[in-house]
């Protein structure tokens, strides 16, 4: 990846982007009030079979196919893998959650990379609700509108959410911030193993009955600090 | 033609109902060993026809290849189980396949609640379940999958299995729930799920009933849930179509049974105002 490719795509990693993904937890909140993420190693095997079983196959596939659209400049398939993405999503808050935040970034990176015009096809398509717009499908179209490889894109997308994560974990358990890069460091082997054997002919599936369950259940917690 | 190696191994069975004055009736069938077709109960006053699917073969083997092809006409109510677990033996080499194809005319409702599958270890199992509405149409639809023969310590030993469901609504909206599971491998292994034994989906699907008697549904189902603390975890939510779906784990069958009756009563209330029915099963 040349320096400008890389520093076009990496605002939209960056925490600094304005997703609105600090106020999600997909469910980790409903976890840690259930019980089941009690301490830092709960939180990083509970975590770890999340993007293993749960995403794997299913979000950062449709990262993949949306990246291959971006740097081609044909949204068709993009459009096609949200669609199938929207109706796997079971749970309303993780799916509302997700597309929110997917909007988000179709709408920052429509508006500020002009030279990409399947971009702002995409957000037109989103606006229009013609296209669900979720996070891994208009990551995946911008970032390959920028140049990043499917397997750059893949990673940084499983890295973007595993941080999302720790940070959300920071907020709901005594875990610290050098805990949080330990867990995080321990998870870069996965994120790379998952981003290079996860192609784009995979058929899209999803493994994660308990994390599921408690992203369902966080519409039902008395008090929350969360929106999902 | 089947072939005569296929006798037996792939077996069809296809059903169509009607509603005839107040009772719905089998208007077409046609199925081949290992199927076995009963003829529909009256379980209640409501003339829905409550049918087993009846496997007398006592399961599927390598190879095997069933089929369920479903059509429900205008305003039919039917409701399926079967009278045992789907068991699923050892393979070496082929898949056994189940492939459950459901059409829900206008208006007709279709109560579908098999009993669950056991994967043996070492078996291979591949299902999907496919389901389309019409305008008005409901689907009540229960899947359940066991770890294994747990008498035997077999839990999450099977060498590969998948599932899909898949119901369109009139609308073309769609739900989807696939997973593809082989333990020994990465990315497909079972995970945090292995201290469980059973893991269930519960979907209700209805495109013509209000977001209000949807809302107090979810309510109720999700007090419920409550009910078997430590043994059955579960959540409810809104999925992408109008209805609700529902995810169970559960420590036990009878727990698991328990709660499946638990929730459909509530549904069959909060939908039809209609009491639960008993499946008379021994």
């Amino acid at each position: 990846m040349n320096t400008p490719a890389l520093l076009e795509g990496l605002r939209f990693v960056d925490t600094f982007f304005p997703s609105g993904g600090y106020a999600f937890s997909s469910g980790l909140e409903a976890a840690v009030q259930g019980g089941a993420v009690k301490n830092s190693d709960q939180f990083a095997r509970y975590i770890e079979d999340l993007l293993r079983g749960g995403m794997s196959r299913r979000e950062v596939l449709a990262t993949k196919i949306a990246n291959a659209a971006g740097a081609e400049g044909v949204n068709s398939a993009a459009l096609e893998v949200d669609r199938r993405l929207d109706a796997t999503k079971l749970s309303r808050e993780s799916r509302m959650a997700s597309r929110q935040m997917g909007r988000q970034v179709i709408r920052v990176a429509a508006d500020q990379i002009k030279a990409k015009p399947v971009l702002s096809v995409y957000r037109e398509e989103v606006e229009s609700d013609r296209a669900p717009g979720h996070l891994a499908v208009t990551f995946g179209l911008t970032l390959g509108a920028c140049g990043w490889s499917p397997e750059e894109t893949a990673a940084a997308f499983l890295y973007q959410t595993a941080v999302g994560f720790v940070s959300a974990a920071m907020r709901l358990s005594p875990i610290g911030q050098h805990e949080g890069q330990r867990i995080l460091g321990e998870w870069l082997p996965l994120i790379e193993r998952i981003s290079r054997e996860v192609t784009s002919d995979t058929v899209m599936s999803s493994w994660s009955p308990i994390q599921d369950i408690y992203a369902m259940r966080h519409g039902s917690l008395e008090w929350r600090l969360f929106r999902s | 033609m089947l072939s005569t190696e296929s006798v037996g191994r792939v077996g069809e069975l296809r059903l169509e109902y009607a509603k005839r004055d107040h009772q719905t009736v089998i208007t077409r069938s046609y199925c081949t060993t290992p199927w076995h077709l009963l003829p529909p109960i009256y379980l209640d006053e409501t003339g829905s026809a409550y049918t087993l699917l009846v496997n007398p073969s006592g399961g599927l083997v390598g190879g095997d290849g069933l089929s369920i092809d479903m059509n429900l006409d205008r305003d039919a109510h039917v409701l399926i189980s079967s009278p045992s677990a789907n068991r699923v033996y050892r393979s070496e080499g082929k898949l056994s396949e189940q492939i459950i194809t459901l059409t829900v005319g206008p208006g007709a409702i279709l109560e579908w609640l098999p009993e669950h599958t056991i994967p043996f270890a070492g078996s291979r199992f591949r299902q999907s379940i496919h389901a389309t509405l019409a305008s008005g149409a409901t689907i009540v639809l229960w899947d359940a999958l066991a770890s294994g023969r747990m008498a035997r310590d077999e839990r999450w030993a099977f060498t590969d299995l998948e599932n899909e469901i898949h119901i369109t609504t009139a609308s073309g909206e769609a739900l989807v729930e696939r997973y593809a599971l082989e333990p020994a491998s990465d990315l497909g292994c079972v995970g945090l799920v292995e201290e469980w034994d059973y893991v269930a989906s519960f979907y209700i699907v209805n495109d013509a009933v209000s977001p209000e008697i949807w809302a107090e549904l979810e309510s109720k189902c999700a007090a419920m849930l409550e009910n078997l603390p430590g043994q059955v975890l579960g959540g409810v939510s809104t999925p992408p179509v109008p209805g609700l779906a529902i995810k169970l784990l559960a420590r036990t069958a009878p727990d698991l049974t328990h709660m499946l009756d638990l929730l459909w009563a509530k549904v069959r209330e909060a939908l039809w105002n209609l009491p639960p029915v008993s499946l008379r099963k021994y």
